[in-house]
């Protein structure tokens, strides 16, 4: 228990933070604009896919990313068009997204590489780790901030960005606007439905990184079943933020931990359930916040639906 | 006079189910005049109102802006030439500060980023040349109703509106505020700007007023300028009957022994610690209509919800349905102790759109012996009763296979009053029960009310047309910022204009007074 | 008057039914032809692989058989989610409950407590379908009761239930004759056979006909549709009408998890010989969500989509056997389109909108 609270483990928190970030923050680019992306299972599953192939065919780890990032972005703008434009419920569109995709990426590995489990036999260059010069020699900080792997920082950079865009500029401004009120948005003059569409596109892209980062940063290869439910760890931070940018990224650090936590935490037999504590945590959560809401209505505090 | 701003030639709007809201309209707006355009709930205001700002287009006819013919595509078109619109609802974002709602879409920019500082000057600034006396900074949430519409009024300003148009801006204000408004809407016109005022409040029409344009049934009665016509005139142009359209004729009067279908004693609740209804007490008898007169949004929705069991906000104070009280009854209880409820919002609450008529027409007595056996419906039987209702309520339907939603608003709502009406109620609520209907359709609503009435049913009439209170209701309470204003112990011997003074907050009566809704 | 006319058969394209009809089937088309596509691209015989995907299923008897027992438990999984779907809940749970009902049956299957072949089996369904009905309560009852979103709890449901499973094989039941977490075999009193040994048919395929056939009925005929009905469009409308919301949410969910538990019996008595809560029951719920939507919640559709897909996917397995560049996941194209298509509400709307109003002009004359 003692080597809980080394560096060590707070590396492996930060390690196990960054796809739960990635997708904490593609259920938030989405849900700025009012729409629900639950797909981003299914974007992680086959951006992780892609990045392999596209690294393995280009031989680069950056190209490779690119292309991931792509089939995510593609995606999104999938679900945008049979949402918005063909008129099909959001929520289905994601579930068929995921299902879809789990197959489909099962498929699609078979043909590069003749097996199903993974994608061992394709030569891909990955993302690296990357020390940053000077800091990395301080004790104690060097190992706090460096060497960390690339999409980690990438991730932490992305989140301030986005921070930034959505906070501080005229099309984030509008972005929100869109999902608080998008009679308002529209009626100053707002295309809210190209917006959402944007922010779709944001969505994917997030999406897509926190799958290649499992694939080609935090692992090496693709493996079956590889992003195992943290897409909808996004889902439910973003679902526990409530709108909260804060709340968002420390609902996605508090389920990293977790994870640390249940991997670390070697408690005999009990395992397998320490393992399911950060679903058993969004699960608690969101029924508190439930009951905290219908109470609040009961009191006559909040608007009713 | 000044020259003309804005000039409408035979604009004609059909919407694509048939339903005609302009037919031939021709109206000119002259710069620096308020303009009033009144007439009944579905008159074609709004979609004339929409036409000129570009959200809808016109079937026919050309608009004329400056001189220039102007079709806009989109409100953006409209904003970007100089027209601004207050909505009746009004499109702000509470969470956002009076500043962001303001910029929004037209936001200053320093460099990638929104120039907070020098938006915030602007606006405060602007806020300050009309005395406002708002703090921009303030987040929406914060501010009074009055307060947000100088937000809405301040955001066509921020972009230059010359031309302002005000959809039902008093339905929301005290009279002081309406006052406020009114001498900062001279304001206006003395800097040349051009307001458009949409109301039916005739007293405020006639007050505020340069010119006046009736529209009814979509049609142009005209445009006068105000001081040509007196309130009797302007009325009978905006009403298609006399003043006197009491339906007094239709309704019997037998004794059902002064026994109170409803009875509300000292309800009171809370929104945030704000009372929302406020000791609110009165009776329904058997065999009356009590109207229940008041601009929309005084407390008459939770008093409703409260009545039919809806309600999921704690309150204080009984509801007693036959004698028996009903606070801690579900709505199917109350519904079987004779209850009927025709909602405000027929299209949410009222219906199920995507089913067919026939399911729609049973929803509240599904489960009664002449249209199910144990478990099972009967679904000839229903097929049946939903024919005959189709025929008896005059619902132009194809079928009673055909799904409501694709009916007209005042077939849907004869759908919903058909229903209602044949739960054979001894205590009908209902509320709103001919807003946005036409005017066939809320005839024979009407009559439905009263044959209730006639037969010994208790009807509670929630309102915010006041004709239709005061020509169908026996007794009338008047309901202001939650509390009962006043008590008019015969709905036949009321002057519109006292009532109207009471449904504004000028006069309140005694509780005395007000005590007779509950006790006469 | 009105009468007649709603009692004639409309057979026209504008008739809501047959609308559907045409789409779903155009759909599937537009599914294939991407199929064929696909092949053209991976296989060097494309012509031969998609008539074999066409077609494979009916080769052998065999197949026949495997197609109709894959069938039995999708089909349940269709109609648990078809059920909720109806209601308006979006609870994805009956992935879940696939594993925790499939826990119990095999904890039930692998203990001796009664000899008898028939009484064993009955035991294991009755316990899976308690189990499911049970569980399907949880997300059930903080909808109803506070409007939490179903969706993700159930979501986290799913996730933590397979924890569980795999806690209580790997610590109580683990078998010792394999490296896997599994349960030991089946006890042979346990598993169910064929009644019709040719084509695979055991009593779980006619219990899934009761019940495809009974669901239906109870939609159609009941009170208890009506309600569903009324809820499951416009839960406003039922709650103004005076439907008890919460037992009804508590009713539904109870049936679906019933029906959940009982597909997991059929997965696991049938073609399983042990349980690995990883994998015997994997995906089984959230394809039902996908056959749900195909079958646009009828449950005479769904069964129909469940046994079109099972049959292309035994048509894809026939085609692995002859040439592996094409593994049998290719199905998920067919059934990923299709299915997005079909739950699209403006595809081919305008064709129909023309129709109807070619329809109106028609009327006028």
């Amino acid at each position: 228990m003692s080597n809980l609270f080394t560096l060590e483990f707070i590396t492996v928190i930060i390690r196990l933070t960054t796809p739960i970030l990635f997708a904490s923050l593609a259920s938030f680019a989405a849900a700025v604009t009012g729409i629900g992306n639950i797909a981003i299972e299914g974007i992680m599953t086959m951006s992780a896919l892609f990045g392999i192939i596209g690294s393995n065919l280009t031989q680069s780890a950056v190209l490779g990313t690119l292309i991931g990032v792509l089939i995510g972005v593609v995606i999104a703008m999938s679900i945008a068009f049979f949402s918005m434009r063909l008129g099909a419920n959001a929520v289905l569109v994601g579930i068929a997204m995921n299902t879809f995709s789990s197959s489909l990426a099962l498929f699609i590995l078979y043909q590069f590489t003749g097996e199903k489990g993974s994608s061992a036999s394709l030569l891909a260059p990955t993302l690296g780790s990357w020390n940053i010069p000077v800091i990395k020699d301080i004790p104690i900080l060097g190992t706090l901030l460096s060497g960390h792997l690339v999409l980690v920082y990438v991730s932490v950079i992305l989140a301030l960005l986005f921070y930034i865009l959505t906070y501080k500029t005229p099309l984030g401004m509008r972005m929100r606007a869109c999902g608080l009120n998008p009679d308002a948005a529209k009626t100053a003059g707002i295309n809210v439905q190209r917006l959402q569409v944007l922010s779709l596109i944001f969505s994917g892209i997030f999406a897509a990184l926190g799958g290649i980062y499992l694939s080609m940063n935090y692992g090496k290869i693709y493996v079956n079943g590889i992003v195992a439910g943290q897409g909808w760890m996004g889902i439910a931070a973003n679902g526990v933020a409530n709108g909260s940018y804060g709340l968002l990224l420390i609902a996605a650090l508090v389920f990293g931990a977790f994870r640390a936590f249940a991997i670390k935490v070697n408690i005999p037999r009990f395992g397998d359930l320490v393992g399911a504590v950060p679903y058993f945590a969004v699960f608690v959560t969101i029924i508190a916040l439930a009951i905290i809401n219908t109470i609040k209505v009961k009191k006559g505090n909040v608007a009713e639906q | 006079m000044a020259e003309t701003i804005l000039k409408l030639e035979k604009i004609t709007k059909v919407y694509g189910n048939g339903v005609v809201a302009n037919r031939d309209v021709n109206i000119e707006f002259k710069k620096g005049e308020i303009h009033s355009i009144v007439g009944e709930n579905g008159a074609g205001k709004s979609t004339l109102m929409k036409i000129i700002f570009g959200i809808e287009e016109p079937s026919s006819g050309t608009v004329e802006y400056k001189g220039k013919p102007a079709n806009f595509h989109g409100s953006m078109e409209a904003i970007k030439a100089g027209i601004g619109m207050v909505h009746q609802h009004f499109m702000l974002i509470p969470s956002f500060s009076v500043v962001d709602n303001i910029i929004l879409g037209d936001e200053p920019v320093k460099g990638l980023f929104i120039d907070k500082a020098s938006a915030v000057k602007k606006t405060q600034e602007l806020s300050d040349k009309y005395n406002f006396e708002l703090n921009v900074n303030d987040l929406v949430s914060t501010l009074s109703v009055a307060k947000r519409q100088k937000v809405e009024i301040l955001k066509t300003l921020y972009r230059d509106a010359e031309l302002i148009i005000l959809d039902e801006p008093t339905s929301v204000l005290t009279p002081q505020e309406t006052q406020e408004l009114f001498e900062q809407l001279r304001g206006f016109t003395k800097q040349g700007h051009t307001i458009i005022f949409i109301s039916h409040k005739l007293d405020e029409v006639k007050q505020i007023s340069d010119r006046i344009t009736v529209l009814r049934n979509g049609v142009s009665k005209g445009t006068y300028n105000n001081d040509e016509l007196t309130m009797a005139q302007l009325t009978n142009l905006i009403i298609d009957r006399d003043l006197e359209n009491d339906m007094d004729e239709f309704k019997t009067h037998k004794d059902f022994g002064g026994k109170n279908a409803l009875e509300v004693r000292n309800i009171v609740m809370k929104h945030h610690s704000k009372n929302i209804l406020d000791d609110i007490s009165f009776a329904v008898k058997k065999g009356e209509i009590l109207g229940v007169a008041g601009v929309d949004g005084n407390g008459q929705v939770d008093l409703v919800k409260t009545i039919v069991g809806l309600e999921q906000v704690e309150y204080s104070g009984d509801v007693i349905i036959n004698g028996e009280k009903v606070n801690d009854k579900t709505v199917k209880e109350r519904r079987n102790m004779g209850m009927a409820y025709i909602p405000e919002d027929r299209m949410v609450d009222g219906i199920s759109g995507t089913l067919p008529i026939s399911d729609n027409m049973v929803s509240t007595y599904y489960d009664r012996d002449d249209v199910s056996k144990g478990a099972l419906l009967d679904n000839k039987a229903i097929s049946r009763i939903s024919d005959e209702l189709i025929e008896k309520f005059a619902v132009k339907a194809k079928n009673n296979a055909v799904a409501v939603g694709s009916l007209s608003g005042g077939n849907v709502q004869k759908v919903v009053v058909a229903r209602e009406h044949n739960t054979i109620p001894n205590l009908m609520i209902a509320e709103q029960p001919t807003h946005g209907i036409d005017i066939g359709s809320a005839e024979l609503v009407h009559h439905k009310l009263i044959e209730l009435r006639n037969e010994g049913a208790g009807v509670l009439l929630v309102s915010a047309d006041l004709n239709e209170v005061i020509d169908i209701s026996d007794r009338i309470i008047v309901m202001f910022e939650g509390h009962i204003a006043g008590y008019f112990p015969d709905a036949n011997n009321i002057d519109e204009t006292e009532l109207g003074m009471y449904m504004l907050g000028v006069k309140r009566q005694t509780p005395e007074e007000i005590g007779g809704a509950l006790n006469d | 008057m009105t009468d007649k006319k709603a009692k004639k058969l409309d057979l026209s394209i504008t008739n809501e039914t047959v609308f559907s009809f045409v789409k779903t089937f155009i759909a599937i088309l537009i599914a294939l032809a991407i199929t064929f596509v696909v092949l053209c691209v991976v296989s060097k015989n494309p012509v031969n692989a998609f008539i074999t995907i066409l077609t494979g299923a009916l080769r052998k008897t065999r197949y026949i058989g495997l197609v109709l027992e894959r069938t039995v438990p999708y089909t349940f999984a269709g109609l648990a989610c078809g059920l909720l779907f109806k209601a308006g809940f979006f609870n994805l749970g009956a992935e879940g409950i696939f594993v925790m009902s499939g826990l119990i049956i095999s904890i039930v299957a692998i203990n001796p407590i009664t000899t008898s072949p028939i009484l064993h089996p009955l035991i294991a369904i009755v316990c899976g379908a308690l189990v499911g009905g049970v569980l399907m309560l949880i997300p059930a009852y903080f909808k109803a009761k506070f409007n939490a979103n179903e969706l993700v709890i159930s979501l986290m449901l799913n996730s933590i239930y397979v924890a569980i499973a795999t806690y209580v094989v790997r610590n109580y039941f683990l078998s010792q004759s394999t490296s896997l977490i599994a349960t030991p075999t089946f006890l042979e009193t346990a598993t169910i056979g064929y009644i019709i040994d040719k084509y695979h048919v055991s009593i779980m395929f006619i219990l899934m006909l009761i019940a495809v056939i009974g669901l239906q009925f109870v939609l159609k005929k009941t009170k208890f549709g009506y309600q569903v009905r009324l809820a499951g469009t416009n839960p406003n409308f039922a709650e103004y009408s005076g439907i008890d919301s919460f037992k009804l949410a508590m009713k539904t969910n109870f049936i679906a998890g019933m029906l959940a538990g009982i597909g997991s019996a059929a997965q696991i008595l049938t073609q399983a010989s042990n349980f690995q809560p990883s994998t015997t029951v994997t995906n089984i719920g959230f394809t039902g969500s996908l056959l749900a939507m195909l079958g646009r919640n009828n449950p005479i559709g769904i069964l129909v989509s469940t046994f079109f897909i099972k049959y292309l996917e035994q048509g894809t397995s026939v085609l692995y056997y002859n040439d592996t560049s094409v593994p049998s996941e290719i199905i998920a194209i067919v059934q990923g389109v299709v299915v997005l298509l079909v739950s699209s509400q403006y595809f081919l709307k305008k064709f129909r909108e023309k129709k109807l109003l070619q329809e109106g002009l028609n009327e006028h004359e």
